[in-house]
C-alpha cells in the first residue's frame, strides 16, 4: 500500500479556506492547498498532543495550524515552524515535525502517496468534467470484485444493462487488469443468454495496487460513448470511498447512445444490494488476486532484465 | 469488577518529577491515560439536589452507585435499593452493601476503594465554594466529555488551549507575556499561568461590563490526582475573578462526567456576567470535546513514537509522571495518602477569602 498512489480527493474537494480529512485504511491524512494553491498532505495527527490537524486552519501564509495548541506546519516538508505562545523565533529540531506524504494532482484527481519520497505518477491528459464521491459500506477488495463480477451492484449507465457475459475476460494488459464486459440498451430487447451479439461493451481496466479503474463503454463500431476513472480507495472502518469522474462523448451515434446524455449518465452507488451480494458467484474476478500477485513479482525481473 | 487491595505503605518516597530528566521523560513518553485507574479517592457522583429519596444510578471506572437520601442524608449502595443486595458485591462497600459518602460543598462525595480507608481528610480543599453548598442552581451544570478523564485534566493544565480552543470566549493568544509556574506533591499539581496584556475575554467583553482590549491574568488550575477533580481560579484585571470547579469523574475509562460548579457570587447581581459564564461551560466543552475525543482512541495503547512538548507543556508532563507514579505505586499496593488534600489551599491558588 505504501508504494500506490491513491486518488484521495478530487481537486475540486481539497481548498486553501478549510483543510480537510480523508484516510486510507488505518491512516488519517489532512490535506489542504498553501498560498499557491499547491496540495499538500500531512499525517492527520499533531506530534504535540495527537490532535487532528483537520480541526484546525490554513494561516495566510499556507501553513497549516493545528486547533488545539496553535502548533504550525510547513506542508512540504512537515516541519514545525512555530508555537504561537512561545514568542520567540526559536527555529525547530528537525525532529519536530508531522509526518509528509507525497502528493500528485493531475485529471482532477489529488493523489497521495505514503512514500514522501516517490517518483510521481504519469500525470492524467484531461480532466473528466463530471465527478462525485460517495461512501460505501463494503471493503476494498470486495468492492473491486464486485465491480468485475456485476457492474451493476456499484454502478449505473443510463439505458446501459450490463450482461454477464465477457468479451475478454479478466487478463494483464500492460500492467494493468483488463476486461470487457458485453451490455445491452435498456428496454425491450431479446435477453441476454439468446443473444448473439451485442451493441454495447464496457471495458474495465484497472491498476493491480490501488484498484482504480478506468471505464470505457463504447459500441460495436469502437465509438467511445462514456469514459470514466473510478478510484475506490480503502477508507476506515471498513468502508471504501469511491471518488469518479467521467465525461460523456460529443458524439454518439444511435438513438439510446444519444438518451444517454438525457440525465445523469454515470451513478455510482453509495449502497451496495446485500441480498444480491450475498449470492453473486465469482466470476471475472476469481483470478485477481492471482493476476495481481503474478504482476507484482513479475514487475521486479522485468526490472532487472 | 475492579480489584480492592489491602493498604501496603512502600518507602519509595522518591520524588518522579525532580528526578532523572531522562526516566522523567520516559515516563512522560509512557502516558497511557486509558490504563490509570486510581483507587482510594473521593468523588463527587452528584451535585447535592441532584440527590432525593428517589435513588440516582452513577458510576466510576463502571463500578455502579446508587444515591438517594434516607431521612435527610445522602447515601450510596452499590445495588439498587430495589434490587437488594446480590452475591456479587464487591469489596468496596460495607456489609450491607453501602459506600462511604460525604456531603461537601453541595455535592455528594462517594469513596471508591477500600471502604476502611475512608477519611474525610482525604476529600479535596475547595476554597471558593461553601461547604454547605447551597449555591443557585445558575451556578450549577453537567456536562461531559467523550474521552477518558486524565486527557480532560491534561487538557485543563494547560491553558494554552484555550487560546485557540476557546478564542470566542477566553479570548486569542495575543499578549505581551506569559509565565508558567508548576508546583506539586503526591496527591495534587498546580500550576499558575500569568498573562500581561492579553486580548481580553470576549465573554467579559460582550457580558462583564469590561471595556478595555487587554487584561491581566492570572490563572491557577490545581488538580487533585486521585479524585480527577480540579481548581480553575481566574483573576482577570479588568474583570471579575471566575471561580470553577471542575471534577471530572471518571464514568467509564474513557468517558467523563463532569458536575461542574461555577461560584459567580463575587460578580455583582445586576451583571449579567454573574449569570451567563456557568453556562459558558455548555459552549467550552464542546470545544474541548472536540479535541479530546479524538485524542483519547490515539490515547488508548502504548506507542512507539513519542509525544512532542513545549517548555509551555512542564505542567501537563508533569501531571503525567505524577499521575503514572500514583498508579504504579498503587498496583504496588500502596494506597497511603502521602500528602494531606483537605488542607485549605486557598494561599496556594492565590484565593482571598471574603
Amino acid at each position: 500500500m505504501v508504494d500506490g498512489w491513491w486518488a484521495l480527493a478530487r481537486s475540486e474537494e481539497v481548498t486553501s479556506a478549510k483543510p480537510i480529512n480523508v484516510d486510507l485504511a488505518g491512516q488519517p491524512i489532512v490535506l489542504w492547498r498553501d498560498r499557491g494553491g499547491v496540495a499538500r498532505a500531512l499525517e492527520d495527527r499533531c506530534p504535540h498532543r495527537r490532535a487532528p490537524l483537520s480541526l484546525g486552519c490554513v494561516l495566510g501564509n499556507g501553513m497549516i495550524q493545528c486547533g488545539y495548541h496553535g502548533w504550525t506546519f510547513d506542508g512540504a516538508t512537515g516541519h514545525l515552524k512555530d508555537i504561537p505562545n512561545l514568542k520567540s523565533d526559536t527555529k525547530f529540531p528537525a525532529l519536530y515535525r508531522a509526518n509528509a506524504f507525497a502528493v500528485a494532482e493531475s485529471g482532477g484527481f489529488l493523489r497521495v502517496c505514503l512514500d514522501a519520497k516517490a517518483a510521481p505518477p504519469a500525470p492524467a491528459s484531461e480532466t473528466l468534467p463530471l465527478s462525485g464521491t460517495v461512501n460505501v459500506a463494503l471493503d476494498h477488495e470486495h468492492y473491486i470484485a464486485a465491480l468485475f463480477d456485476d457492474p451493476s451492484l456499484v454502478l449505473a449507465m443510463r439505458g446501459v444493462r450490463f450482461t454477464p457475459y465477457l468479451m475478454a475476460e479478466l487478463a494483464e494488459r500492460e500492467g494493468r487488469l483488463v476486461l470487457e464486459r458485453s451490455c445491452q440498451w435498456a428496454g425491450p430487447r431479446w435477453p441476454s443468454p439468446f443473444s448473439s451479439d451485442f451493441p454495447i461493451t464496457l471495458r474495465i481496466s484497472t491498476d493491480p495496487v490501488t484498484g482504480e479503474c478506468d471505464l470505457l463503454l463504447r459500441d460495436d463500431a469502437f465509438n467511445p460513448l462514456l469514459s470514466a476513472t473510478l478510484a475506490p480507495v480503502p477508507a476506515a472502518r471498513g468502508v471504501t470511498q469511491v471518488r469518479w469522474r467521467a465525461k460523456l462523448a460529443t458524439r454518439r451515434p444511435g438513438l439510446m447512445a444519444k438518451w444517454l446524455g438525457a440525465g445523469t449518465p454515470l451513478t455510482v452507488l453509495p449502497a451496495i444490494d446485500g441480498a444480491a451480494l450475498r449470492v453473486l458467484k465469482p466470476s471475472a474476478s476469481i483470478h485477481a488476486a492471482a493476476l495481481r500477485e503474478a504482476m507484482t513479482t513479475a514487475t521486479p525481473q522485468a526490472g532487472a532484465a | 469488577m475492579l480489584d480492592v487491595k489491602d493498604t501496603a505503605v512502600t518507602d519509595d518516597h522518591a520524588d518522579p518529577v525532580i528526578g532523572d530528566p531522562r526516566a522523567f521523560a520516559e515516563k512522560v513518553a509512557a502516558w497511557v491515560p486509558h490504563d490509570i485507574v486510581l483507587k482510594d479517592a473521593w468523588f463527587p457522583l452528584a451535585h447535592g439536589f441532584a440527590v432525593t429519596e428517589k435513588p440516582v444510578r452513577r458510576a466510576v471506572y463502571s463500578q455502579p452507585y446508587f444515591l438517594w437520601r434516607e431521612g435527610g442524608k445522602a447515601v450510596a449502595a452499590e445495588c439498587h435499593p430495589a434490587d437488594g443486595l446480590t452475591a456479587s458485591k464487591s469489596a468496596y462497600t460495607d456489609a450491607a452493601g453501602r459506600y462511604p459518602v460525604i456531603e461537601k460543598y453541595g455535592y455528594v462525595w462517594c469513596w471508591l476503594g477500600n471502604p476502611a480507608n475512608a477519611a474525610p481528610e482525604h476529600l479535596p480543599s475547595l476554597p471558593y465554594l461553601p461547604e454547605d453548598g447551597g449555591l443557585p442552581l445558575h451556578m450549577l451544570g453537567t456536562v461531559r466529555f467523550d474521552c477518558t478523564a486524565p486527557l480532560s485534566l491534561e487538557n485543563l493544565i494547560d491553558l494554552t488551549h484555550a487560546d485557540f480552543l476557546h478564542a470566542d470566549v477566553v479570548g486569542d493568544e495575543k499578549m505581551d507575556k506569559e509565565t508558567v509556574e508548576v508546583f506539586h506533591d503526591t496527591e495534587s499539581i498546580t500550576m499558575v499561568r500569568t498573562c500581561v496584556n492579553k486580548s481580553v475575554a470576549p465573554v467579559m467583553k460582550l457580558f462583564g461590563g469590561v471595556k478595555s482590549d487587554v487584561q491581566q491574568v492570572r490563572q491557577v488550575i490545581r488538580i487533585y490526582l486521585r479524585s480527577h477533580a480540579a481548581i480553575a481560579y481566574g483573576r482577570f484585571s479588568p474583570g471579575d475573578n471566575v471561580q470553577l470547579f471542575h471534577p471530572c469523574v471518571p464514568e467509564t475509562r474513557d468517558r467523563t462526567r463532569l458536575d461542574y460548579t461555577m461560584n459567580t457570587s463575587n460578580v455583582k447581581k445586576n451583571n449579567p456576567f454573574r449569570y451567563v459564564m456557568p453556562k459558558a461551560s455548555y459552549k467550552v466543552s464542546r470545544q474541548d470535546s472536540s479535541m479530546t475525543s479524538p485524542q483519547s482512541p490515539r490515547y488508548m495503547r502504548p506507542e512507539k513514537r513519542k509525544d512532542l512538548h513545549s517548555p509551555l507543556d512542564e505542567a501537563g508532563q508533569k501531571y503525567r509522571v505524577l499521575m503514572l507514579a500514583l498508579a504504579e505505586r498503587q498496583a504496588r499496593g500502596d494506597f497511603a495518602h502521602r500528602d494531606n488534600v483537605s488542607a485549605d489551599c486557598s494561599e496556594i491558588i492565590g484565593y482571598q477569602k471574603p
